[in-house]
């Protein structure tokens, strides 16, 4: 069945889903129409815009389906572990086991949205002392609480140091809640000294030799602590294959992002990007679905691609955008206002980025942990970010604050000031509360006046070029 | 004589609306005027299009294109189109001062520093945030509190000696030191004058660490006398007031309808 891409409503996938599974649909054990999700609580759906591919359809259930497969982890016998603030680094450590799963609990910061606050996580995380002063991640307390939604992993590991304050903050009142954590240190990058020795990192940045070295000791530690929750070695063979495996996840990543953020009309919408961004993480608890649900989406991308069909105006303003958004409706908003996706920044470049294979598995991880954006300083974020932006032709740069997350309140300023700087286009900062109704009017005006300011730019410099 | 065909804007704002009628060839304002704003936004905002039609000997068939902008824009439903406060307003002050540069928008609900280039057209803007303490809010609060009048404002803080330190960036802890302000016996005077130091405190923070000339204040806000001087004095920049500055945005809005109507890019 060849329909032309589009955004459509939760109630037009429905009657979508009905004809492609009469047309006999092939689906995952995970399948199904996708509004079955709203009776387990998820309410958010309702009011969201999705690409009517089966691709997506597929990507959506996966997703949406990550506690039924934990679930099915501990009834099989394996070993779960709750991966915290780490992105990207821990996991591939334990999807090198046979027996582990690994997830990660950070994750809950979207239930108040999708759940539009009918879990009630946040009003349990005020009640233990963390108030909305802190990152709507703290909805994460709630969920250990009332365990709704994920088992209680069998280990949990975190990193501290150079990590969110928010987070270490929170994952610590947990920790004072009972649940023993495994921490590990992650420190600020800096910059080599001269004559220091010095360890290139993903992404072209570099670090001190003795940072690496410290990091690959802290990994080594975490390493030990998995074999013993596994009652297995993990030797460097298997280690470096587990490398391998998420250097897989990750390059197919990369070319559906650069399809996704440079094809003229945009070929995919910004949600299902965010989504399917976020499986480089921690593989939504099963590696080897994430490839397939990737591998599936960046198909679809090709055809259209080649098609030359899109789901959104050709003339669509290119937006750079600036951290995850607490709530997940505000995508959609970014294409009804007249923008498109160009180019992604949601803390975890690092998380995306090759990990290097021509060096020890532990080295290679130390080398990807330390490229965190969030070791290292806004500055170094803002340049990546300018890169990036050149890389993917966006017109403007768009920063979205968490709300009360530490970081955002610093950070912000010098993204905008080195983008405007080096790149002389325009940066907006929005904040985005997990549900965002209410503000919706303001938001949709920043959004629109930020699509009619690049089309202003365009016709200045069309302008130019007409007068010589 | 043939009867020229006429393009309107319509600025929803938060508290007044204001329409601008203009000639659709020569943009010469032929028609303006403005009403507080309300629960029934659409009804508010059609009533005065049709008073400020009927006054200027005009009718519905003599409007070519409606554009609406505003915080109330989508409510507009006589609009054939919108567009934002943004742009509205850097077309509308373009027209009234072609060498502005810099424009600084402060209205009921939000405020706005937008960047120009030579042709008008917007090259970077920046919005308050949710917070209304750099927003003609704080000024309504402040008032209200005082129990007088908003146009009492200004020449109230005329009469300051010495303006207060308003420490908050947040109107509802601001009303709170107001309140202990007027308790320890702070003059009214200098609570105003702090008020608004505090107002063009936050923009000068909005506008970073450029602001270039000629910059040109609009919005309700910019009728608040005092307002000017505290800007200047935040920004340490001449800041003028853009004639009739709360018309502007209509004013951009009723251009941005003659180029729709004449097919050329809005």
């Amino acid at each position: 069945m060849i329909d032309a891409p589009e955004r459509i409503t939760l109630e037009e996938w429905d009657l979508r889903y009905e004809k492609l599974y009469r047309a006999g649909l092939p689906q995952p054990a995970y399948g199904g129409p996708l509004s079955r999700h709203v009776s387990d609580g998820d309410h958010r759906l309702l009011k969201l815009r999705y690409d009517n591919s089966p691709a997506a359809l597929r990507l959506w259930n996966f997703l949406l389906t990550e506690e039924d497969r934990l679930h099915r982890a501990r009834a099989a016998g394996k070993k779960i572990v709750g991966t915290m603030k780490d992105l990207g680094t821990v996991p591939v450590m334990a999807y090198s086991f046979d027996n582990m799963v690994a997830f990660y609990p950070d994750g809950a910061w979207w239930i108040p949205c999708v759940m539009e606050y009918s879990a009630g996580l946040l009003e349990i995380a005020d009640s233990l002392g963390i108030d909305e002063s802190f990152c709507p991640v703290r909805a994460m307390l709630g969920a250990f609480v009332t365990e709704a939604h994920f088992p209680i992993p069998n280990m949990l590991i975190c990193s501290v140091g150079a990590t969110c304050d928010d987070f270490s903050a929170i994952a610590q009142r947990l920790n004072g809640l009972g649940h023993s954590i495994f921490w590990w240190e992650i420190p600020h990058r800096r910059c080599p000294e001269q004559a220091e020795a010095t360890a290139e990192l993903p992404g072209g940045l570099s670090a001190p030799r003795c940072q690496v070295e410290f990091v690959k000791s802290e990994l080594a530690r975490v390493k030990v602590a998995l074999e013993q929750l596994a009652g297995a070695e993990l030797d460097e063979e298997r280690l470096s294959a587990g490398i391998r495996q998420a250097n897989l996840v990750r390059q197919s990543l990369a070319e559906l992002r650069y399809l996704a953020f440079t094809a003229e009309p945009c070929p995919i919408p910004a949600l299902e990007m965010l989504v399917a961004e976020m499986l480089a993480i921690h593989y939504c608890s099963d590696r080897g679905e994430t490839m397939v649900v990737l591998e599936e989406l960046l198909d679809e991308v090709k055809v259209r691609v080649r098609a030359g069909r899109g789901v959104l105006d050709a003339d669509a303003a290119k937006i750079f955008w600036v951290n995850p958004v607490a709530d997940l409706q505000v995508m959609n908003l970014l294409e009804d206002c007249g923008g498109r996706l160009c180019g992604t920044e949601y803390l975890f470049t690092h998380a995306l980025d090759p990990i290097p294979e021509n060096v020890p598995p532990l080295e290679a991880l130390a080398r990807a942990a330390l490229a965190d954006p969030m070791a290292g300083s806004s500055i170094d974020r803002a340049e990546r970010i300018c890169s990036d932006v050149c890389r993917f032709g966006a017109e403007a740069v768009l920063i979205s604050r968490i709300p009360g997350a530490s970081h955002c309140a610093l950070e912000g300023q010098v993204i905008s000031e080195v983008v405007a700087d080096t790149l002389g286009i325009p940066v907006l900062e929005i904040e985005v509360p997990p549900v965002a109704d209410s503000m919706s009017p303001t938001v949709r005006t920043r959004l629109e006046a930020l699509a009619e300011t690049v089309r202003a730019r365009r016709r200045s410099r069309q302008n130019r070029w007409r007068n010589g | 004589m043939e009867k020229r065909m006429i393009c309107a804007g319509i600025d929803a704002g938060s508290r007044a609306i204001k329409v601008v009628l203009i000639d659709a060839e020569s943009h010469e304002i032929v028609g303006e005027g403005l009403a507080d704003q309300g629960v029934e936004q659409d009804k508010l905002a059609s009533q005065l299009f049709k008073a400020v039609l009927k006054r200027n000997g005009a009718n519905g068939s003599d409007v070519g294109a409606i554009v609406a902008t505003g915080y109330g824009r989508s409510a507009v439903s006589i609009a054939d189109t919108t567009v934002t406060e943004i742009t509205c307003h850097a077309v509308g002050v373009h027209r009234l001062v072609p060498k502005a540069r810099t424009v600084i928008d402060i209205g009921g609900q939000d405020s706005k520093l937008l960047r120009l280039d030579a042709s008008g057209r917007v090259r970077d803007f920046v919005m308050n945030d949710r917070c209304a303490a750099g927003t003609g809010r704080f000024l309504e609060v402040t008032a209200k509190r005082l129990g007088v009048e908003l146009d009492a404002l200004g020449p109230l803080a005329a009469g300051s000696q010495h303006p207060a330190a308003i420490s908050s960036m947040c109107v509802v802890f601001a009303e709170t030191e107001i309140t202990g302000l007027l308790a320890s016996g702070t003059a009214r005077e200098d609570i105003v004058a702090g008020v608004e130091a505090a107002i063009a405190a936050r923009i000068a923070g909005m506008a970073g660490r450029s602001v270039e000339p000629p910059v040109i204040f609009t919005g309700g806000v910019a009728m608040v006398s005092g307002m000017t001087a505290a800007l200047q004095a935040a920004l340490k920049q001449t800041v003028d007031v853009a004639p009739a500055p709360q018309m502007t945005g209509a004013l951009g809005a009723a251009i941005l309808a003659s180029r729709q109507l004449s097919g050329a890019p809005m």
